[in-house]
């Protein structure tokens, strides 16, 4: 049954979380970036983001369409931190980055986000997957591709991607144009479509099953 | 999010540096937030407590402090040298109920790292967090002057998302604040504290 978006609010706002404890995070992330440089500094990125996942229970679904209505609803463990709409069957958007709160209360009482969170996600784009924008992407997909792996729907495992994402200050990062007609396509979207989706979400995220 | 994932990492650092070592990482970082926040100067404790109020000052990062301005804290000469603040919610409290909805229940190293600051460090933590907070508030006030004299922060009781106190019997002594009167103060507020100029003649500690 999908909740209103009244019922939605209202859990999100039971659950909001405490500037300082996300600043302290940035802040730990950094004191890491410092005696590990950038390198040191994604592990752990990847490690905290997959060891979370690992944390929550694992999800199996009897039809696509039950999977949708948790992911939309927030019930499942790869929503259970955004707010998720399915623009079509394979297209998830996240409307609003869940870490935007811990940046802005970062900028507003430290000052600028530090260099070192751009710079591990030049590094964690040229080793692993060009998508992401800061250290905080880094965390939110490792997250979101760890979580798939502990969902299956109709005994099939969950598979997701990143197509593309969008900070607060407006950078973009689209996915390299050698993937995006092979990930737009599985979407079932058009790239004037994604254009459009990109103005008031935070993620778009083509998710699906082999 | 990125609060839910910190705590699952402190399991994973806690059996990989041990709990000291988390001790560690988390009191640096109280130490840099502090830092990191700048200086601040006031001309007198009620501007200092009216910043507060609206809350312009490093402080205020915690959430809702009030001033107990009807608790002052007075030297051996009775002028005022400081109040006691008292925190309305726990900064982790959001936190261990989002892990709730999200993944269950806290890590075992939440309590393994407040046991052991509590018996190595100092005996005021409710969970992993304190040693954050509290180590952030005792730099922030060095870092805060009112009418050019440093303060300090002195860290009285606090109270636990399941209820467990921790009320530091002997602070509460040297400032001459009576100990039960602070337990009832948490009926209504999860964390209480002095703030007080640095270096001040406290009548407690001239008993002493």
């Amino acid at each position: 049954m999908i909740k209103t978006k009244n019922e939605l609010q209202e859990r999100r706002g039971l659950i909001d979380d405490n500037p300082l404890v996300d600043v302290a995070a940035c802040l730990f992330l950094e004191d890491i970036a410092d005696k590990q440089g950038a390198s040191g500094m994604n592990n752990y990125l990847v490690s905290l983001a997959t060891s979370l996942a690992k944390s929550m229970p694992v999800e199996e679904y009897d039809t696509w369409d039950d999977f949708i209505d948790a992911l939309v609803n927030g019930e499942s463990i790869i929503s259970a931190f955004e707010e998720v709409e399915a623009i079509t069957p394979n297209c998830a958007v996240t409307k609003k980055c869940p870490f935007t709160r811990g940046w802005q209360e970062y900028t507003k009482r430290i000052g600028e986000f530090s260099k070192i969170h751009t710079d591990v996600a030049e590094y964690y784009n040229s080793v692993y997957k060009p998508c992401v924008i800061n250290s905080m992407c880094i965390i939110h997909q490792t997250f979101r591709n760890a979580a798939a792996e502990r969902i299956n729907i109709k005994g099939k495992p969950l598979k997701c991607a990143n197509i593309a994402a969008v900070w607060e200050d407006g950078t973009r990062k689209i996915a390299p144009d050698e993937w995006l007609p092979i990930l737009l396509e599985k979407a079932q979207i058009t790239s004037t479509d994604l254009n459009m989706i990109l103005r008031n979400n935070a993620d778009v995220w083509v998710i699906y099953t082999d | 999010m990125l609060d839910v994932a910190l705590v699952s990492l402190i399991q994973d650092m806690s059996e990989k540096a041990g709990v000291e070592g988390t001790i560690q990482y988390w009191a640096r970082v109280g130490e840099s937030l502090a830092k990191r926040m700048g200086k601040e100067a006031y001309m007198g404790w009620p501007s200092f407590n009216v910043a507060l109020r609206e809350g312009r000052t490093a402080f205020s990062i915690e959430g809702s402090v009030t001033a107990l301005t009807d608790l002052a804290i007075t030297d051996v000469d009775g002028d005022v040298v400081g109040y006691i603040y008292a925190l309305e919610t726990c900064v982790f409290n959001p936190t261990t109920v989002r892990i709730r909805y999200s993944v269950g229940e806290l890590p075992r190293a939440d309590r393994a790292v407040a046991d052991e600051y509590n018996n190595s460090v100092r005996d005021t933590a409710v969970c992993n967090f304190c040693v954050i907070h509290q180590r952030f508030r005792e730099e922030v006030s060095k870092n805060i002057a009112i009418a050019d004299q440093q303060l300090d922060c002195i860290q009285l009781a606090a109270r636990g998302f399941t209820g467990e106190t921790k009320i530091a019997d002997d602070s509460m002594k040297k400032i001459g604040i009576n100990p039960e009167y602070v337990r009832s103060l948490l009926r209504n507020y999860a964390c209480v504290y002095a703030i007080m100029m640095k270096g001040a003649r406290l009548k407690g500690e001239e008993e002493d």
